[in-house]
């Protein structure tokens, strides 16, 4: 056990190193306030959203992949924005980041990821499916 | 208002309640009646007049005897054999349907041998029925299915279809109304002698024998009568079956409702068979005072046109002059202040041809509020004389039951046939059965039955009224014990036409002076409406005329859609508002439209041309916002500042009860009088008249579309289209 | 049948009744012929046949039900909520005869039964949904007294709809089919 483990001196180094990953105390100000946690670790990959993938092997399992969402989401994030493609690496389902994976298939029909639009004015709302049984009358249209 | 005064409540077990009906009282006096002669079903003795068939005393004894030709408003024909019964000291069964009782005959209806009567008629009859209960629309209220379950055997002994196979008819085409499998008809001849001797129309025939006899029209042809949906009831089996209900539900799907019907002026009764918050079809209810078990073809069949053109929400102008849907609120405001902002005086509510009494009745207490007096409906009644004060001026005081006593039945103007086809059959069952004679003053039209043509002037009234009349009718007139005198509402438009009221009446009275029986009522108003005399009860002024001349600044049409109101005769900067079910002529023309519910969507007071106040009961919910008529107009006189005080339908008919008890007499006719005073007021307008008495419904074609409600329905559509194919055959 | 409407009559308290005015007077009272309201004959008990006369009188006084004068409100101790009791009307009437029909079994009795409510569509199935409990509540009594009492105990605002089915007798006969000289001669067969 070296002397900077037994005076905690390597959480000190971690703390500047963070700070300095995060665009300084501005920055860490700022991804406080949007995400309520500031990490430290490798930039895996980007998505065509902007979306940012970490991974820093330090923290626990489970933790240790994250997403930084993109800048215009601001603060109406959530999980339905991550693409199908980061899914699974996300959720420790495979170790290969989308780019780095050549079995992945791409084909043009592929549609284009939406998230979830519930609550939104995008939302789904049902509708009758079934044939009205009055015929509404319609009024005539003046020319 | 749940609860009651004590009056009320021990009206309850007051005598009053207790007293018989007094309707068809006249045939009974009339003759003496005979001795009645003592006879035994089941042992149980039964005394009845001498003629009297075994099955009529059996009925009376308690005992039903199946049957399938029998009916019991038709004539007897006695060949489908259901109803054979062992009688004592007869070598063979009798059929009970025509066989006159005897003294001391006794009868069993539930013997062994009757029992192996029945199995075996049962047997011959289901020897060439199809076995398609499962695909047919009878299937559920069927005679045939009935009594082979309680009567019939488990297996038939006939093994000879197995190889020849059952006999097949081909299928006939009698128009869209009636849609028939002659394979499955048993030959019982109702629909025959329905059509000969209620409808008065000679279509119906067999043809052939045994085997190949075949029930049809002889030569394909539509059944060109306005009643013919009643030989779908009649038939006992699948053969006639409704063409615009078939294969839509079983009996045991519907819930039905008893209502009353608002097509024709009679308030037929009526009972709605309701599925999924649909109306699927419409079936007669019995009333003796009115509609015995028919209904009209109108009546039957227009309830499809209730799923459409309906009104399903408010809706006002937009600033292009578009009618664009609206919420209730916006309507109701925009609605109120029209009312609020209009002088009182220019204010002109007209009450339609469909309204209730209660909408009626709100909707002059809220005209009255504000200010106005011009509430008026579409149909005009002279207000000359002692105009619409006098009840008996504009009813049918005869009353539709007592119609059939009468000896002698004069028409004036009035093609009685499609304005109340019903009160026609029971003048048809005068003339056929109790040798009535009619009469008619009018264009020569098909009445199905044969009448004098006396001549279409109107002054042949004025000549009968004077006495000076040299006609056959005069005499015929003079010497009836019970005549009738029928005046169509429509002849009473006309300049004339205060004039030919004061002519019938004068004739009508002095008929009644000498008559013996000195209840009988001779005078007679058919309207053409079933708004029309709750309206005139209420205190509507007949007709919009003088109004419309004097430029109304508001019209509020109340389901008035007879096209009397329209754009031209109006003023530019008119404002209409029309309530009612469907968009017609009315909604057409309006600035502001709020949706009401129709007839079968409401519980509704309408008043038939006898008088007699009936209420309708709602079996489906209105569509989309439509709402109750009387509960728009309370809503509405709230917003306007006048709130009308009544809250709920009760109250309303209390309300209505105070104008006019009889409004609220549900179900009975209260009799009327002051024919003397009527016509001494009468008097004074008596001119002379020179026009020709001319009636609206002259053909079968004219008589299916007359109403919204009718002219929304694709079924009647298709009956006229089909009429006139008809009358374009040769045959 | 008297003393039925004279009991009702006595059942209805002043504040309590909840007979309809504008029915309640209208309708006469139905036909007391009526062969629903015949009773059946009484069928004697062979036990209370042999029994001596001490016997059947306390036997006859433990049978016999007491008779409270006052009126029987079910309505507060019922459970059903006071929307389904204060603003609904019940209709008591004789079914009518169908008229596709020409049995007349199972209308011989009385029913009653509620005003129809509001029914929507389910957006899904198109199926037609109901709020109403009572939609469904025929209930079938053997003269309009029973129902009427019932109706009162229930506190539910009742009216009676007396069907117009009186008709004048006539006897048929076969032989005016063939008759020369009237009108009832068949032109069709």
């Amino acid at each position: 056990m070296s002397l900077g483990k037994v005076f905690a001196l390597d959480k000190v180094a971690n703390l500047f190193n963070i700070i300095r990953q995060n665009g300084g105390l501005r920055g860490v100000l700022y991804k406080l306030y949007r995400q309520d946690d500031i990490k430290d670790g490798v930039l895996v990959g980007e998505d065509k959203y902007g979306n940012k993938y970490f991974e820093n092997p330090r923290f626990f399992y489970g933790r240790n992949r994250w997403v930084e969402y993109a800048d215009r989401y601001h603060l109406n994030y959530d999980a339905s924005q991550i693409p199908a493609e980061w899914y699974g690496w996300m959720h420790y389902k495979t170790d290969l980041p989308p780019h780095q994976d050549p079995s992945r298939p791409k084909y043009k029909w592929m549609l284009d990821h939406t998230e979830n639009l519930s609550g939104t004015t995008g939302q789904y709302t049902p509708y009758s499916t079934t044939r009205p049984k009055i015929e509404a009358w319609v009024p005539p249209k003046s020319a | 208002m749940l609860r009651q005064p004590l009056t009320r409540a021990l009206a309850l077990g007051s005598p009053t309640r207790l007293a018989p009906v007094t309707t068809r009282r006249y045939a009974e006096q009339a003759q003496a009646q005979p001795e009645k002669v003592e006879v035994f079903i089941d042992d149980q003795p039964v005394h009845v007049l001498p003629g009297t068939t075994v099955l009529q005393a059996a009925a009376l004894a308690g005992v039903e005897i199946p049957r399938f030709c029998y009916h019991e408003r038709l004539a007897v024909a006695g060949n489908c054999r259901m109803c054979l019964v062992e009688v004592e000291k007869s070598p063979k069964p009798v059929a009970a349907c025509a066989m006159p009782v005897m003294k001391g005959m006794r009868v069993k209806t539930n013997s062994d041998l009757t029992k192996k009567a029945r199995e075996g008629v049962m047997e011959f009859l289901l020897v060439n029925h199809p076995l398609d209960c499962p695909i047919c629309d009878q299937g559920g209220e069927c005679d045939l299915q009935d009594q082979s379950m309680a009567f019939g055997s488990d297996r038939s002994r006939f093994t000879d279809i197995h190889f020849s196979g059952k006999r097949a008819v081909e299928d006939k085409d009698v128009g869209p109304l009636i849609k028939t499998i002659m394979t499955r008809c048993i030959h019982c001849t109702r629909c025959i002698r329905f059509a000969s001797e209620v409808a008065g129309v000679d279509d119906f025939g067999t043809t052939g024998r045994g085997t190949d006899m075949q029930v049809g029209t002889y030569v394909e042809k539509m059944l060109l009568s306005e009643l013919s949906g009643n030989i779908i009831d009649l038939c006992p089996v699948g053969a006639l079956t409704s063409k615009p209900y078939s294969f839509a539900a079983r009996p045991w799907e519907t819930r039905r409702i008893d209502s009353v019907d608002v097509l024709d002026p009679l308030g037929s009764n009526i009972v709605v068979a309701t599925r999924t918050n649909e109306v699927l079809r419409i079936l007669p209810r019995t009333n003796e005072e009115i509609n015995e078990e028919w209904l009209s073809d109108k009546s039957r069949f227009a309830c499809d046109g209730l799923k459409r053109q309906r009104l399903v929400t408010p809706m006002l102008k937009d600033s292009r002059g578009n009618l664009t849907p609206v919420e209730w609120e916006d309507a109701v405001v925009a609605a109120a202040s029209a009312l609020r902002d209009c002088p009182p005086d220019k204010i002109l509510a007209v009450g339609g041809e469909m309204a209730d009494a209660e909408s009626l009745v709100a909707l002059k207490d809220l005209v009255n509020r504000l200010g106005g007096e011009n509430v008026c409906t579409e149909q005009y009644f002279p207000m000359e004389g002692a105009g619409t004060d006098l009840r008996s001026s504009y009813l049918l005081n005869t009353k539709i039951a007592n119609v059939e006593d009468a000896d002698f039945v004069l028409l004036i103007g009035t093609n009685v046939r499609f304005e109340a086809p019903l009160l026609n059959a029971r003048i048809r069952k005068a003339f056929i059965h109790k040798e009535t004679d009619v009469a008619f003053i009018g264009p020569k039209v098909d009445l199905t039955y044969e009448y004098m043509h006396v001549g279409d002037s109107a002054s042949l009234v004025k000549d009968l009224a004077s006495g000076t009349s040299g006609h056959e009718v005069m005499k015929r007139l003079q010497s009836a014990k019970r005549p009738v005198v029928i005046l169509g509402a429509d002849q009473l438009k006309t300049k004339e036409g205060a004039a030919l009221l004061s002519y019938t009446q004068e004739l009508a009275s002095k008929l009644q002076e000498n008559l013996q029986e000195k209840d009988w009522k001779v005078l007679n108003v058919l309207q053409r409406t079933t708004g029309q005399v709750a309206a005139l009860d209420i205190g509507y002024k007949p007709g919009v005329g003088p109004v419309l001349a004097s430029g109304p600044k508001l019209v509020y049409l109340l389901g008035a859609d007879a096209g009397v109101v329209t754009r031209e005769a109006l003023p530019k900067d008119v404002t209409v508002i029309y309530q009612g079910h469907h968009g017609d002529q009315g909604a057409s023309i309006a600035d502001i439209v709020l949706p009401g519910a129709a007839y079968t969507e409401k519980r509704a007071t309408y008043v038939n041309a006898e008088g007699r106040a009936q209420q309708t009961l709602p079996a489906v919910t209105p569509p989309g916002k439509a709402r109750e008529d009387w509960k728009i107009i309370r809503a509405l006189s709230e917003v306007c500042g006048e709130g009308l005080p009544y809250d709920n339908l009760d109250e309303v008919r209390s309300r209505l009860a105070e104008i006019s008890p009889a409004l609220v007499a549900y179900g009975n006719v209260q009799g009327n009088n002051y024919f003397a005073q009527a016509l001494a007021l009468a008097k004074s307008v008596q001119r002379p008249v020179s026009g020709k008495l001319d009636v609206q419904l002259k053909q079968l074609e004219d008589f299916f579309m007359t109403d919204p409600i009718s002219r929304a329905s694709p079924t009647m559509a298709k009956c006229v289209q089909a009429v006139l194919k008809q009358k374009q055959s040769p045959y | 049948m008297l003393q039925a409407v004279g009991r009702i009559a006595s059942l209805s308290k002043p504040n309590l009744s909840r007979s309809l005015p504008s029915l309640a007077i209208c309708n006469s009272r139905y036909a007391s012929s009526d062969p629903s309201c015949l009773k059946e004959a009484p069928i004697i008990d062979t036990d209370a046949a042999i029994a001596l006369p001490e016997e059947q009188r306390s036997r006859r006084a433990l049978e016999s039900s007491i008779v409270v004068p006052i009126k029987v409100d079910l309505s507060p101790v019922s459970g059903v909520p006071e929307e389904h009791i204060k603003t609904r009307r019940v209709r008591i009437y004789q079914p009518p005869k169908n008229a596709m029909q020409s049995g007349t079994n199972n209308i011989h009795h009385w029913e009653m039964e509620f005003d129809t409510r509001q029914r929507w569509e389910n957006p899904l199935m198109g199926w037609t949904s109901t709020g109403d409990p009572l939609s469904n509540m025929k209930i079938e009594f053997k003269s309009p007294d029973e129902a009427i009492e019932h109706c009162e105990k229930n506190g539910w605002c009742w009216y009676l709809d007396e069907p117009k089915i009186e008709k004048e007798f006539k006897p048929k006969n076969y032989g005016v089919n063939f008759s020369w000289n009237r009108r009832t001669r068949v032109s069709t067969k």
